[in-house]
C-alpha cells in the first residue's frame, strides 16, 4: 500500500521583518523556513502505520515549491519517508490554496495512493482548505481535523475521529482512498536528527513539471486562482492607556477621553 | 662462619618424588587456567570496535609506571586508602619477585646452565625483604578490611541509585562477597606464609646455617620462637609445616589461576587502562566517522576494545560516585553503576564462544546490565569522574556516545528536542534572530568593529548565554568596555556567530554540532585576526579542543587569562583595591576541562580580594549542574538541584561578600539558586568582570547603559 503526505515549508517571521514593496508579501529576506509543524504530525502517522505493518507500505511525501523546499523534504526522508516527489513551476507563484489542492490532486493520480495525509492548516497562511480541496478535486472522501487514526493496511475503510467543537469528537468510519487532515497532537513526532538529514540528501528527491503531472500554466498562479492577495500589512495597534490618580481624577480623565472621542 | 652456598631456604626438602610431580602438575593446570582465562579476556577486547590510542607505546608506558610506583591517583582525595593500597601493591609486587626470583634459579638457571646466586648474602637480604613486603602486605590489607567493615563509606556502597530496592541488581552482594573473599584469601596467603617460615625455623632450629640467619626473617623468628616458646618440637614442626606447605601452595595457585575471573584481574586491567589513558578524554569527543551509518553506542560491540578494557579496569572505588554531582543531588545517575552495569553486560554477552544476536546486544533499556535513559540523561558532562578515577576509566565519551543513539532515536525531553531543533533554525539556544546576537553592542558609547570586515588583533567569539541573556549581557557590554578601555583592538562575528556548539556535542547531537562547528570555522577562518578571546568556558573548550578535528586550528584564550596579562602589563589600571571576602566557583569548562585554575585567582589576588576556598575546589570543583545540555533540560522537581547543593557550600564560609564565577552559564544558575536556596542577602553573586569592573575608573563618557 502507498500513503501521500502532502507537506508545506512555512515561513516564520524573523524578529523586525519588512513588508516587501509591492506589499503582496513580506521582504523574503526576513523568512526563515521550516517544515510546517501538522506535517510533522502526519507524516509521523504515516510512519506508524508502515512500522506497524507486516505488508510492504511505501511512504510517499509531496511538496509544491522551489528548490529551498528540498530541506523539507530531506527532514521528512530523514524521518523515513521513502521517497519525496516536488512540482515547481515559475507560473505557480501567487497560487491560492484551492488551486495548489489541484496539483496536489494531479500527483495523487499520478501515484495512486491509498490515504492521503495533509496538515489541517499551515501555519503561515491558515487556509486550511489545501487538504480539502485536493480530495474535492479527486473527488475522494475526505475527513478533516483527525485526531485519532485506526487503519489495517489493505483494508478498504478506515476508522478516524474527529476532534469537534467544545472538546468533542467524532467518530467516522471512511471509505479508502481518502484524504485526511492531520491536527496537533495526535502522535508524538519523531526527532530526525542532523546526521539523518544529512544522510537523506543521498535519497533523490523526484522534481516534477506541471507537465509531468498533467496540467499547464493555464491552471495555476494567481490569475488562475479563486481568490488573491492584495495587500499585506501590519493593523495599527489598539491604543490603551492606564489611568492614574485618585478617583476623582481618574473620573475627570475619563470624561476628557470620552468628550474627545465625541468632538472627533 | 658457614659456607656461603648453604645459607639459602629449603624448597622440597623431605618431599616424596610424587609430591613434587603432583605439587608441579598442578601449577601447570593453575598456569593453564589462568592463560585461557586471559585468552578469553582478550577475545572480549577484540569483539570491541578499533581504536587509535596506540600511539607513543613508551611514553604511555613511562606515564603508567611512574603513575603506578607514585601511587599519585591513588592517594588523591583519600590518602589512607591510597597508602593501604601501595602497601598491599609493593608488598605483592616484592613477594612477586622474590617468587619468580625463587623459580628463575630453581627451575630454570641451575638444571640448564649451573648458576646459582641464591644463597649467601643475597638471600639473607632476599629474606629481609620478603619478611618486610610481607609484613606491608598484611597491614594493608587489614586496613582495607577495617575500611570497608567499619568506616561504612557510602562510596564503598554497592547499592544502585538508579534501581529499586527487590531489583535482581540492587545490592550487588556479590561484589561485596568478592571483596572479602579476595581479602581473606590474600591475607590468608601472606599470614600462612610466615606461619610457614617459622615452622621451617624451628624444624631445622638444629642446623647453625638456618638458625643463625633467623634474624634476617624477623617475622618468622619471632614466631619461631613463641613457636618453641609453646613446646613445638622440630619434628612438629615438621608435620605442621607439610600441611601448612600445601595450604599455602595451594591457595596461591588458585589466586594465580583466578586473576582473569575475578577483580584480581585489575592488577593487569589498571594498568593497561592507564597506559592507554587519553588526557583529552571527554574535553574532545571522539568524531563518527563520515561513512558510519548510525552514530553512537546501541549495542556492546559498538564500544571499542579501550571501552570495554576501562569497563575492566574499574577497581569499585566509588571515587567517581563521590564526586559525581548528579549522584550527589540524587540523581538516578552514578558513574561507577555505568561502568559496572556494561561491564557486567560485556562480560555476559561477549565472553561466550559465539557472539548473540544483535537484538540481545542492545545496552540500552530496563533490563539487568542495560543503562537507562534517565541515567544517561542525567550526565552533566562535568568530568569529575573522569577527572578522579585512579585508574583512567573514561566514563563521559561512553555517556556521550550512548546518548548519540538515543538522540538518533528521539529519546530525550521534548524540550531538549525543542532547544535542538530551535538551535537548527536560529543557529542559537534562544531561538533569537541572528540578527539580535550583537544587540547589546548597540547601546555602547563606541563601535565594535566587525571582525569579518576589517582586521583585529582579537577576535571575541561571546557565546550564546553572554549574547542574548539579559543579566549576562551587562556583563558581556563591562568586558567589551574594559577591552575599549586597555586599547585592545577587537572585533566580533556579528550575526555570522552561531552557538559554539560544545553543549550540542555533549547533548549527543553530533550532526548538529557538526553544522555549528563548520559553519563557525568557514567564519572564523575568512578573518584576519591572531588570537581569539571568550568568556564562554564552554565555547573556549570546544573551540581549543575539539574545532581542530574539524579544521579548526586557532589561538583561543579564556577572558580570565587575557585579563591578567593587561592588568600585568600595565594596559590596565586598578585604581581602586576591593577588600571584599570572596570564594571562586571553578567552572567546569575552564578548570577541569582545560586547567585554567590560576588565572582567575590571580586576578581576585590582584584586585586585592580576600579569597577563600569552598572545601570543593579546583580539579574537584561542583559542577553547577548547567552541562552536558542539563541547562536545557528541566530539573526534576523536589530534589536538590547542584546549584543550591553549592550554595550550601559557600554559605558555610564565615564572612563571604561575594561569590564570583567567570562564566555566564554559572552566573545564570547561581543567581538563581541563591535566591531559592536562601542565601539571598547574605552574600552576591557576581562575574569576575564585575568586579573588575569596579576597580577601573572610566571616563565619564565610556558609561555604560544600565551598568551595575
Ligand atoms: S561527568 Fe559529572 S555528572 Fe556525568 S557522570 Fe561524571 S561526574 Fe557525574
Ligand atoms: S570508575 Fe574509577 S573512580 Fe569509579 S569506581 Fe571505578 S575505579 Fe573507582
Amino acid at each position: 500500500m502507498k500513503i501521500l503526505i502532502a507537506v508545506k515549508q512555512v515561513a516564520a517571521l524573523d524578529e523586525d521583518f519588512e513588508i516587501r514593496a509591492d506589499e503582496k508579501d513580506v521582504d523574503e529576506d526576513f523568512l526563515l523556513y521550516d517544515l510546517n509543524e501538522w506535517d510533522d504530525f502526519s507524516l509521523e502517522e504515516a510512519m506508524k502505520i508502515k512500522e506497524s505493518s507486516d505488508s510492504e507500505v511505501e511512504v510517499v511525501v509531496v511538496s509544491i515549491g522551489p528548490d529551498r523546499v528540498d530541506e523539507s523534504l530531506r527532514k521528512c526522508l530523514a524521518k523515513g519517508a521513502d521517497r519525496a516527489i516536488r512540482v515547481w513551476d515559475d507560473s505557480i507563484e501567487g497560487s491560492d490554496a484551492i488551486a495548489i489542492g489541484k496539483i496536489l490532486a494531479a500527483v495523487a493520480k499520478k501515484e495512486a495512493p491509498d490515504l492521503v495525509f495533509a496538515g489541517v492548516q499551515s501555519s503561515d497562511h491558515s487556509y486550511a482548505s489545501t487538504g480539502i480541496s485536493t480530495a474535492a478535486y479527486l473527488n475522494w472522501p475526505h475527513a478533516a481535523v483527525v485526531a485519532d487514526f485506526k487503519y489495517q493496511p489493505g483494508a478498504s475503510q478506515a476508522v478516524v475521529r474527529r476532534e469537534l467543537e467544545g472538546g468533542m469528537l467524532q467518530e467516522v468510519e471512511i471509505n479508502c482512498p481518502a484524504v485526511l487532515t492531520i491536527q496537533l497532537g495526535i502522535n508524538k513526532p519523531r526527532y530526525a536528527s542532523l546526521r539523518g538529514i544529512k544522510q537523506a540528501a543521498a535519497k533523490p528527491i523526484e522534481e516534477l513539471s506541471l507537465a509531468d503531472v498533467g496540467l499547464s500554466t493555464g491552471d495555476v498562479g494567481a490569475g488562475n486562482s479563486m481568490s488573491r492577495v492584495r495587500r499585506m500589512y501590519i493593523p495599527e495597534k489598539g491604543r490603551a492607556e492606564m489611568i492614574e490618580g485618585s478617583l476623582a481624577e481618574q473620573a475627570a480623565k475619563i470624561i476628557q477621553i470620552i468628550n474627545e472621542f465625541k468632538g472627533a | 662462619m658457614n659456607n656461603p652456598k648453604e645459607i639459602t631456604r629449603v624448597l622440597f626438602e623431605n618431599f616424596q618424588p610424587q609430591a613434587i610431580y603432583l605439587f608441579y602438575a598442578i601449577g601447570y593446570v593453575a598456569i593453564a587456567v589462568f592463560i585461557y582465562g586471559v585468552y578469553v579476556q582478550l577475545r572480549k577486547y577484540r569483539r570491541g570496535k578499533s581504536d587509535g590510542s596506540w600511539n607513543d607505546l613508551l611514553h604511555r608506558f613511562i606515564d603508567m609506571a611512574k603513575t603506578m610506583v607514585s601511587h599519585r591517583t591513588l592517594v588523591r582525595r583519600d590518602k589512607s586508602a591510597g597508602r593501604a593500597h601501595g602497601l598491599i601493591f609493593f608488598g605483592f609486587v616484592l613477594l612477586f619477585i622474590g617468587t619468580s626470583t625463587i623459580t628463575l634459579e630453581y627451575d630454570i638457571l641451575r638444571p640448564l646452565f649451573g648458576v646459582q646466586f641464591w644463597y649467601g648474602n643475597f638471600y639473607l637480604l632476599f629474606s629481609l625483604v620478603l619478611d618486610l613486603a610481607g609484613i606491608g602486605l598484611i597491614v594493608g590489607l587489614i586496613y582495607m578490611m577495617y575500611r570497608r567493615k567499619w568506616l561504612n563509606l557510602p562510596k564503598l556502597d554497592y547499592k544502585r541509585v538508579d534501581r529499586q530496592v527487590g531489583d535482581p541488581d540492587f545490592d550487588r552482594n556479590q561484589y561485596r562477597r568478592e571483596d572479602w573473599a579476595f581479602l581473606w584469601s590474600f591475607i590468608l596467603i601472606g599470614v600462612t606464609g610466615f606461619v610457614l617460615e617459622a615452622t621451617r625455623l624451628v624444624w631445622l632450629s638444629g642446623r647453625p646455617e638456618v638458625w643463625d640467619y633467623r634474624i634476617w626473617s624477623p617475622v618468622g623468628a619471632l614466631l619461631a620462637q613463641l613457636m618453641q616458646l609453646i613446646g613445638l618440637t622440630a619434628e612438629g614442626a615438621s608435620n605442621l609445616r607439610v600441611g601448612l606447605w600445601w595450604f599455602h601452595g595451594l591457595l596461591s595457585l588458585t589466586f594465580i589461576a583466578c586473576i582473569p575471573y575475578t577483580k584480581i584481574k585489575h592488577i593487569f586491567t589498571a594498568a593497561t587502562s592507564l597506559m592507554f589513558k587519553d588526557p583529552l578524554a571527554g574535553k574532545r569527543l571522539p568524531r563518527v566517522p563520515d561513512e558510519q551509518k548510525t552514530a553512537g553506542y546501541k549495542t556492546i560491540t559498538d564500544l571499542t576494545w579501550k571501552n570495554l578494557l576501562h569497563l575492566d579496569a574499574c577497581t569499585k572505588c566509588g571515587r567517581c560516585q563521590e564526586a559525581c554531582p548528579a549522584n550527589a543531588v540524587g540523581a538516578p545517575l552514578s558513574p561507577r553503576d555505568v561502568i559496572l552495569s556494561l561491564r557486567e553486560f560485556a562480560n555476559h554477552a561477549l565472553s561466550a564462544k559465539e557472539i548473540p544476536k544483535e537484538a540481545e546486544l542492545d545496552i540500552h533499556g530496563k533490563d539487568i546490565g542495560q543503562v537507562f535513559m534517565e541515567t544517561l540523561w542525567s550526565c552533566r558532562t562535568c568530568l569529575a569522574c573522569v577527572e578522579i578515577c585512579p585508574v583512567a576509566v573514561e566514563h563521559v565519551p561512553i555517556i556521550v556516545q550512548m546518548r548519540r543513539n538515543l538522540v538518533e532515536a528521539g529519546e530525550m525531553e521534548p524540550l531538549l528536542e525543542k532547544t535542538l531543533q530551535t538551535i537548527h533554525k536560529t543557529g542559537n539556544s534562544f531561538g533569537e534572530s541572528k540578527r539580535k546576537r550583537a544587540a547589546w553592542a548597540k547601546e555602547l558609547p563606541f563601535e565594535i568593529k566587525d571582525a569579518r570586515k576589517e582586521p583585529v588583533d582579537v577576535l571575541w567569539f561571546v557565546g550564546d548565554y553572554a549574547s542574548f541573556d539579559p543579566r549576562n549581557q551587562k556583563v558581556t557590554q563591562s568586558f567589551a568596555r574594559l577591552m575599549h578601555h586597555a586599547g585592545v583592538n577587537f572585533g566580533l562575528l556579528f550575526e555570522a556567530e552561531l552557538n559554539a556548539g560544545n553543549d550540542v556535542r555533549r547533548v549527543g547531537e553530533e550532526g548538529l554540532y557538526e553544522l555549528l562547528a563548520s559553519s563557525n570555522i568557514g567564519t572564523i577562518q575568512s578573518c584576519d585576526f591572531k588570537s581569539i578571546v571568550t568568556t564562554d568556558p564552554h565555547s573556549f573548550n570546544t573551540i581549543r579542543n575539539e574545532y581542530p578535528d574539524f579544521g579548526g586550528k586557532f589561538e583561543i584564550e579564556h577572558y580570565t587569562t587575557k585579563v591578567k596579562q593587561l592588568i600585568e602589563s600595565g594596559q590596565i589600571k586598578l585604581k581602586k583595591k576591593l577588600d571584599y571576602r570572596v570564594t571562586f566557583h571553578d567552572p567546569c569548562h575552564l578548570g577541569r576541562y582545560n586547567k585554567g585554575y590560576d588565572a582567575p585567582r590571580d586576578v581576585l589576588k590582584l584586585l586585592g580580594c580576600e579569597l577563600v576556598e569552598m572545601a570543593r575546589n579546583r580539579d574537584n570543583s561542583f559542577c553547577c549542574g548547567a552541562g552536558g545540555g542539563r541547562i536545557w533540560i528541566p530539573d526534576p522537581v523536589g530534589i536538590e538541584k547542584p546549584s543550591a547543593n553549592r550554595m550550601k557550600e559557600a554559605g558555610q564560609i564565615e564572612g563571604l561578600q561575594v561569590f564570583v564565577v567567570s562564566c555566564p552559564k554559572d552566573l545564570t544558575m547561581f543567581e538563581d539558586a541563591l535566591k531559592t536556596s536562601g542565601f539571598e542577602g547574605k552574600f552576591i553573586v557576581r562575574e569576575l568582570i564585575e568586579l573588575i569592573d569596579e576597580c577601573i575608573e572610566y571616563e565619564a563618557w565610556e558609561g555604560l547603559p544600565q551598568a551595575v
